[in-house]
C-alpha cells in the first residue's frame, strides 16, 4: 500500500457571495483550481501529461448542485475549467454535508492502491442562489425528507435543537450551564475566524454575552433552544487539495516533506434522528457511530487522542461540536463541559478545536466543508496557517458529518 | 494596549457618531456615552447603533445623554470621539467644551472626513494636543472597516501607536495612517473618480448623461455600486463639501477634476440631495401597489425620466467573461474595443489607478495604502490589483501610453508614478462583478 501525501491546495474566500457577483459555478471552480495548482506548483500542462499515462483523477464533492444551480453531472464540469481536464477521470461524490469527505476517501483509496499517482479533490457549493427559507428546505434532504423536513421551516436547526434536548436528558445536564457552554463554543469559533483571512464571519461581531442572549431580535431562536448564534450560516465556496503517492511526491519535490494521511474512519448511522436516539439509549455515547468513526481513525493510525494536537470539527450547530468533544475522546461522554470550561478547546488551549473558525466562523458551503477541514489540517501541519497557526501541529484530526451525524467521516493527517 | 473602558461620543445622533458608537460598544466592549442636543435623539441613536452591529447585547453599553451631562461624561472617559457637524467653527466650539472638562490623559479624536486636524487641534492646550488625533471611519463602519488615522504636528508618537493598535486589534479596523490633507486619502481618490464621472455625465448628456456614465462604470468595472449612484447614496451636499474642500485646498494635476458640475449645484439648491431626500441624481418612485420605478435626472431638460437599459457590446462581453471566471478575456474585451463607451471605461480605470498611486505617494504611509483605502473604505477594486488584472506594470503602462490623451499624459509623470509599484496583496477577481 502506498502512503498518501497532501501536496497543498486552496479555498475561496467564504465571505464572497457569488450570486451577488453574478458568477457561475464554472467561475468558482476555475478560481479554486487555479489557486490550488499555483499553491502546489502543478500546471494544467502537468495534468494533461499525467493523464496521458492515466496517472491522475478528479474527485468532486457536492451536495445539491441540481437544486442550487440547476446543474447535475458535476464531475464532468471540470472539463469547462480547462481543456487539460478532457479525458481525465472525474466523478461527483455525495453524502450531504459530508460529500467532500467521501470524495477524499475515494481519492485516498485510489492512490493507496496505486491506481493513480495524483488526485485533485475539490468540494463546492453555491447556496446563496436562493433565500434562507428555501435553502433550509433544500438542506432538509440531508434528513429523511418526508418524515423529518417536508413542510417544516428550517428543519436542521430544529433537529440539532433536539440533539440539545437529548444531551440534557441523557447526561442530566444543567440546562443553563449547557446553554452557556454552547455560547462559548459559538464565541470561540467567531473569535478564531477573526484570525482567518478566508473566513465568512471575520468582520462580524460576536461575544459571550451576545451568544448567551438568545431569543432577541438580533439572536432569535431558530430550532428549539438554539438561536442564530448557535448556527453556521449559508455560505458560497469551494476548497481543493491535491493528493499524491509518495513516489510522485519524491520526484515532484525531493526536498519537501509533505503531510501524510495517517488514518480514517467512515460509519453511517440510521438516517432518522429519532432512530439514532433509540439506538443509543443504553449506550454511553449519544451518537455512538460518530465515536466509532473517531476510534476507527485512531486504530488505523495507531494514534490516540493524546497524539492529536488540534481538531477541525463539524460545528454546523454548537450542539454538534459539543457532542464531538467526547467523541474525540477529549472528555468522558457527558462531561464535555470540562473541555470548554477549562479552556482546552480554545485557540490557545492544549487541544484547540477549529482554529480556522469552523463552520460557524469560517463558513459552511456544505459540499466543500470536508475538504476545507482537510485543507486546514494540511495548512496547520505544514506551518502554512498564517495568523491562525496553532503552536503544535504534528497531527490533526477532522470530523465531517452529513445529516444529523448520519454519515460520519474522520481523517488524521500528520507529519511523516 | 490602551485600556478603553468608557468613551464619550459627541454628535451621536448623526449617522457616523451613532454607528461608531456601535463599534466601540461591541468590539471594544466599552461603555459609550452617546451625546446629542436632544435626549430623544440620543435614545433613537442607541437603537440604531445596536441594529448596526446586529447585537442587542451591547445596549447596556450605550448610554443616551445630552450636553447637560457632558461634564460628568468627560470626567469619566478614557476616549472622547467628536463627530459633530462637518463645520470648522462648530467643531472648534465643541473642542472648547471638551477642553474645559476632559480629564488628564484622555484620548481625544475627531471623526472629521476632511477638515484640517491640525487646525482643529488649535482649540486645545499644548498638553491636550498631544492626545489629539484624527480617526476617520468609513460608512457604514460595520461593513467598511477602514479607519484613517491622522496625527497632527503635536500628536504624541506613543499615543498614536497605541491608538492605531487599539483600532486594529480591538475594533478590527483596517488602519491606515495618512497625512493631514484635505479629505485625507480614501475620499480624495474616490471622489476624484466620482466627480470626474459627474463631469463626464455632463459632457455626454446627449448620450444619456447620468445613467449612461453609470452604465459604463457599473459593477463590472470593479465596484459594488456605480459611481453616480454611490454619490447619490452618500448625499450630493456631502459630495459638494468634499470636492470643494479638495479643490480649494489642494493643487495637483487632477485639480480641474474636482470642479463640481453646475447641474449638481442646481440639484442641491433645490433640496434634491440624493437618496436621503428620495431625489437627487436618481429618483425613486414607489407606487401604491408597492412597485418601484427608478427615474434619472436628465441634465438637458432638467426633468426626470425613466432610467435607460443601455446595451454596450464591450460591457456585455466583459460581463459574460467574468461570469465564467475568464478575467483575462474580459480585460482583453475592454482594451480591444474602440467604442466611445469602452474608451471612457478604460480611461477611468487607468486614471483611477494612476491618481490613486499619485495621491498615496503624497498622503499615505506606503503605496499599498492605496489598495487598502479603496478596498476597505469603498469596496472598489484596489488600484494595484487592477495593474495585476491588466497583466502587470509594463502592460498597464503600455496601455496607458496608447490610450490616454496626450494632454493628460503631459500633466502626469507616469514613469515616476507607475514604475516602482509593487504587486498588490489583494485579489482583484472578487471586485469585478458579472453585473452591469
Amino acid at each position: 500500500m502506498e502512503d498518501v501525501l497532501v501536496l497543498g491546495g486552496a479555498q475561496t474566500d467564504f465571505e464572497r457571495n457569488w450570486s451577488k457577483e453574478g458568477k457561475s459555478a464554472i467561475a468558482l471552480l476555475k478560481e479554486t483550481i487555479d489557486d490550488s495548482l499555483k499553491n502546489v506548483g502543478i500546471s494544467y500542462g502537468d495534468i494533461a501529461e499525467l493523464n496521458e499515462r492515466n496517472r491522475i483523477a478528479c474527485f468532486v464533492g457536492n451536495f445539491l448542485a441540481e437544486y442550487y444551480v440547476n446543474q447535475g453531472h458535476v464531475g464532468a464540469l471540470l472539463t469547462e475549467v480547462n481543456p487539460a481536464f478532457s479525458g481525465v477521470p472525474s466523478a461527483r461524490f455525495e453524502a450531504a454535508c459530508a460529500s467532500s469527505a467521501v470524495a477524499l476517501d475515494a481519492a485516498i483509496t485510489k492512490i493507496r492502491v496505486c491506481d493513480y499517482d495524483v488526485a485533485i479533490v475539490i468540494g463546492w457549493e453555491m447556496m446563496k442562489t436562493v433565500d434562507s427559507k428555501i435553502c433550509g428546505d433544500f438542506l432538509g434532504r440531508a434528513a429523511l425528507y418526508e418524515r423529518e423536513a417536508m413542510g417544516i421551516d428550517f428543519p436542521f436547526p430544529k433537529l440539532f435543537g433536539r440533539l440539545t434536548d437529548e444531551l440534557i436528558i441523557k447526561y442530566n445536564l444543567d440546562e443553563s450551564r449547557l446553554m452557556e457552554n454552547l455560547a462559548s463554543i459559538s464565541n470561540i469559533n467567531y473569535a478564531n475566524a477573526k484570525k482567518n483571512s478566508k473566513a465568512q464571519t471575520r468582520k462580524w461581531f460576536m461575544s459571550d454575552k451576545q451568544a448567551n442572549q438568545r431569543g432577541t431580535a438580533t439572536n432569535p431562536f431558530v430550532g428549539g433552544k438554539l438561536a442564530v448564534s448557535d448556527c453556521s450560516q449559508v455560505t458560497d465556496g469551494a476548497a481543493m487539495v491535491v493528493l499524491s503517492s509518495q513516489r510522485f511526491a519524491s520526484e515532484f519535490n525531493v526536498r519537501k516533506e509533505f503531510p501524510v494521511v495517517k488514518g480514517w474512519g467512515h460509519r453511517v448511522a440510521p438516517i432518522v434522528f429519532a432512530d439514532k436516539m433509540k439506538e443509543s439509549k443504553e449506550i454511553q455515547y449519544i451518537l455512538p457511530w460518530t465515536r466509532q468513526t473517531v476510534l476507527d481513525a485512531y486504530n488505523r493510525s495507531g494514534l490516540t487522542v493524546n497524539d492529536i494536537d488540534f481538531f477541525e470539527t463539524h460545528d454546523c450547530f454548537t450542539s454538534s461540536e459539543y457532542m464531538a468533544i467526547s467523541a474525540f475522546g477529549l472528555t468522558e461522554p457527558g462531561k464535555e463541559y470540562e473541555a470548554i470550561e477549562d479552556g482546552r478547546i480554545a485557540f490557545c488551549g492544549s487541544k484547540p478545536v477549529n482554529p480556522s473558525g469552523g463552520l460557524i466562523g469560517c463558513g459552511h458551503p456544505v459540499g466543500a466543508t470536508g475538504i476545507r477541514m482537510f485543507l486546514d489540517l494540511y495548512k496547520q501541519i505544514s506551518g502554512n496557517a498564517e495568523s491562525y497557526q496553532v503552536k503544535k501541529a504534528d497531527n490533526g484530526m477532522m470530523l465531517n458529518i452529513g445529516g444529523t451525524a448520519t454519515t460520519n467521516y474522520t481523517f488524521i493527517i500528520g507529519k511523516q | 494596549m490602551l485600556n478603553i473602558k468608557i468613551i464619550t461620543i459627541l454628535g451621536a445622533n448623526g449617522n457616523m457618531g451613532c454607528l461608531v458608537s456601535g463599534i466601540f460598544a461591541s468590539f471594544g466592549n466599552a461603555k459609550v456615552y452617546m451625546i446629542s442636543r436632544d435626549i430623544e435623539k440620543s435614545k433613537q441613536a442607541v437603537q440604531k447603533s445596536t441594529q448596526s452591529v446586529k447585537a442587542d447585547s451591547i445596549i447596556s453599553n450605550l448610554i443616551p445623554a445630552t450636553y447637560d451631562d457632558l461634564k460628568n461624561c468627560l470626567a469619566e472617559s478614557d476616549w472622547v470621539f467628536e463627530s459633530v457637524t462637518e463645520d470648522l467653527q462648530t467643531k472648534i466650539n465643541i473642542n472648547q467644551l471638551i477642553s474645559e472638562n476632559v480629564k488628564k490623559g484622555t484620548v481625544i479624536s475627531t471623526g472629521t472626513s476632511g477638515l484640517s486636524v491640525n487646525k482643529l487641534s488649535n482649540s486645545f492646550s499644548d498638553e491636550i494636543k498631544k492626545k489629539y488625533v484624527g480617526t476617520h471611519f468609513y460608512n457604514p463602519p460595520y461593513n467598511m472597516i477602514l479607519c484613517e488615522v491622522i496625527p497632527t504636528d503635536y500628536t504624541d508618537p506613543e499615543l498614536l501607536a497605541s491608538v492605531k493598535s487599539y483600532l486594529k486589534d480591538v475594533l478590527y479596523r483596517d488602519v491606515v495612517e495618512v497625512k493631514d490633507t484635505p479629505a485625507f486619502l480614501g475620499n480624495r481618490i474616490g471622489f476624484q473618480f466620482i466627480n470626474e464621472a459627474l463631469q463626464y455625465a455632463e459632457r455626454y448628456r446627449d448620450n444619456g448623461g447620468i445613467d449612461y456614465i453609470d452604465s459604463i462604470l457599473g459593477q463590472f468595472t470593479g465596484r459594488s455600486m456605480a459611481p453616480l449612484a454611490t454619490t447619490d447614496f452618500v448625499g450630493l451636499d456631502v459630495h459638494r463639501a468634499i470636492v470643494d474642500n479638495i479643490y480649494q485646498n489642494t493643487l495637483d494635476y487632477a485639480h480641474d477634476s474636482f470642479v463640481m458640475p453646475g447641474f449638481v449645484r442646481g440639484l442641491i439648491e433645490e433640496g434634491r440631495l440624493g437618496r436621503k431626500t428620495r431625489c437627487g441624481l436618481y429618483q425613486l418612485n414607489v407606487h401604491a401597489d408597492g412597485s418601484k420605478i427608478i427615474n434619472v435626472y436628465d441634465i438637458d431638460s432638467k426633468e426626470f425620466r425613466p432610467k435607460e437599459k443601455y446595451n454596450f457590446p464591450f460591457a456585455n462581453k466583459m460581463i459574460a467573461s467574468f461570469r465564467e471566471g475568464d478575467y483575462q478575456k474580459a480585460f482583453f474585451s475592454l482594451v480591444d474595443n474602440q467604442s466611445i463607451e469602452a474608451n471612457i471605461c478604460l480611461t477611468f480605470l487607468l486614471i483611477y489607478v494612476i491618481y490613486s498611486i499619485f495621491a498615496t505617494k503624497e498622503v499615505g504611509e506606503d503605496i499599498k495604502a492605496a489598495d487598502r483605502v479603496m478596498a476597505s473604505g469603498f469596496n472598489w477594486a484596489p488600484p494595484l490589483s487592477i495593474i495585476d488584472a491588466f497583466g502587470g506594470v509594463s502592460t498597464f503602462k503600455r496601455i496607458a501610453l496608447e490610450r490616454l490623451d496626450k494632454d493628460y499624459l503631459n500633466r502626469v509623470n507616469l514613469d515616476f508614478i507607475i514604475d516602482s509599484v509593487p504587486a498588490s496583496d489583494f485579489d482583484f477577481r472578487r471586485y469585478f462583478k458579472a453585473i452591469q
